[in-house]
């Protein structure tokens, strides 16, 4: 019997290693006709970074921080773009992730739909929806606040229920023994033990709008993004760099901030 | 007195005004979002506007013409490469600076302060903005959008790679130096068995991002499928828009699907 357990045991090493062989010949393939389809070449490589170092050296630096006034405005609109995006996507996100959690969800075609509903809004990135909502609202920030929602929303519908399902069934089954409706249930059985998963979540979402923000406005929906795209069009290398010290600096600070909020709250 | 104060708490001793700290937090970031929100200046007559172009927008859409889907295979498929050409060079560098960078295995610290901070730099600057600088310095095509995912990807991977590295067992590394390994031995029989799982999947699950963002470089000028999706939004040919957005989805989805396929295997 146990012969017949080793043999099992190594026929099925055998075949792992065969998959793990299978999986590195397509990765090597996969890399292979990928630069043959491109032309890339190792030299373009090295040959590109004169172009680089010249162009970083001459064009880009020094930064012409005098123009730092000017992105003002458009840091606050990069703010308010995320913040805004972020509130809607929570509030459309809430329920639904409720709806789309296996254990609390009341019937099973719902939480299907609230799933299928997600992975197409967090499918399609962000920067798509940002093109398609300014053709409809316009040029502006408020192309991109929806666009933000709506991708956000996709990924935290997912997020919340996925949270929703980890949770203990012990606790529920006990509020549900004192003879709780399912209102109650919700409210005193699911809610307090989702609460610090729902904030550190909806935190981490603020922080990838902050970054996601920047680039929406390269298609025109505002920002930070919008100005750094007017002024690479204009060839305005050097108050380009000072755009991008202004993104990058947003991102760090509310990276900082969220941190030390989500240390705060949970 | 104090009846009063047994009638104004609850059973946890709280008082009415902390009981409701929820809804002030929900009361106060409402608030947030309405200034947000008017910061935008938005007013009826452009909402209204935009809801009457949204279903002039619906009905052009469909049906979605799926007659250009020969025209855009050829950016599709460049698409896919750039995202894999990128991912592979990221990994190929990051695995040179994870192991230089990593704190245990680091030749000087300095190097790893250094290796670590440039990291983090390219980490923070968001891929799209790579592609726009590597377009102006390297000209068009697809090495603009390879190099930028590359980077992009060499500052996540970068972080996670030391950080795998630094999570080894240094038992498992003396044991390997007690037996007179050269430095290259002990990193191919110490450290390289120990971190490829989670090297492994590191990799993916940047594939699964860069596959993303490949799709998109062509609004910044990169070629690829986002291009075509581009130039159908300002002909305003939204038909062909929907089904160029749907090729996006499958592609990513596809990507993701395999992805998790392979990730189940090595788990």
């Amino acid at each position: 019997m146990s012969d017949g357990v080793l043999e099992y045991t190594r026929k099925n090493a055998i075949r792992r290693r065969r998959i793990a062989r299978l999986i590195i010949f397509g990765f090597t393939v996969a890399v292979l006709v990928s630069a043959h389809g491109t032309g890339f070449r190792i030299r373009d490589l090295y040959r590109g970074i004169p172009n680089i170092i010249q162009f970083l050296t001459e064009d880009l630096l020094p930064p012409r921080f005098s123009v730092w006034r000017r992105f003002l405005g458009p840091t606050l609109e990069t703010i308010a773009m995320s913040y805004a995006g972020t509130f809607l996507s929570v509030v459309f996100a809430a329920p639904l992730g409720f709806l789309a959690a296996r254990n609390v969800s009341p019937y099973p075609i719902v939480m299907q739909i609230a799933r299928a509903t997600a992975v197409f809004m967090r499918t399609i990135p962000p920067i798509v929806w940002a093109l398609l909502l300014v053709s409809i609202v316009g040029i502006g920030p408020f192309a991109g606040t929806i666009a933000l929602g709506l991708s956000g929303a996709g990924m935290l519908i997912k997020s919340y229920a996925d949270s929703i399902e980890d949770i203990d069934a012990g606790q529920i089954e006990a509020v549900r023994a004192t003879g709780a409706g399912t209102f109650a249930v919700m409210m005193k059985g699911v809610v307090p033990q989702f609460s610090p998963s729902f904030v550190s979540w909806s935190l981490y979402r603020f922080d990838l709008n902050i970054r996601s923000a920047a680039v929406v406005g390269l298609v025109g929906a505002g920002g930070l993004g919008f100005s750094l795209s007017t002024a690479v069009r204009l060839f305005r290398y050097q108050e380009a760099a000072v755009a991008i010290l202004w993104i990058l600096g947003l991102i760090l600070a509310i990276e900082f901030v969220t941190a030390k909020l989500r240390g705060h709250l949970i | 007195m104090s009846d009063l104060k047994i009638v104004a708490q609850d059973l946890y001793g709280r008082s009415p005004i902390r009981r409701l700290v929820p809804l002030w937090w929900a009361l106060g970031l409402t608030a947030l979002f309405v200034v947000s929100i008017l910061g935008m200046n938005l007013n009826i007559a452009r909402i209204i506007e935009g809801g009457e172009r949204l279903r002039v927008m619906l009905g052009q859409m469909f049906p979605p013409n799926f007659g250009i889907l020969g025209r855009i295979i050829g950016p599709a498929i460049e698409t896919l490469y750039v995202a894999i050409l990128g991912t592979f060079l990221g990994v190929v560098f990051s695995i040179v600076i994870g192991v230089l960078a990593a704190h245990n295995i680091t030749p000087h610290v300095t190097v790893e302060i250094a290796l670590k901070g440039f990291s983090a730099f390219t980490r923070a600057v968001p891929a799209l903005i790579w592609a726009l600088l590597f377009i102006v310095a390297v000209g068009l095509g697809p090495l603009p959008g390879i190099l930028a995912l590359a980077v992009n990807s060499i500052g996540m991977l970068g972080k996670v790679f030391a950080e795998s590295i630094e999570e080894i067992d240094k038992g498992q590394i003396e044991a390997v130096a007690a037996t007179g390994a050269t430095p290259l031995q002990i990193i191919s029989k110490a450290i390289i068995p120990s971190v490829t799982p989670a090297l492994v999947s590191w990799s993916l699950f940047r594939l699964d991002i860069n596959i993303r963002y490949s799709a998109v470089l062509g609004v910044v000028g990169a070629g690829g499928i986002g291009l075509e999706l581009v130039r159908s939004t300002r002909m305003l040919a939204f038909d062909e828009t929907l089904t160029i957005t749907l090729l996006i989805f499958v592609m990513v989805w596809a990507v993701e699907y395999v992805n998790n396929q392979i990730r189940a295997f090595i788990r």
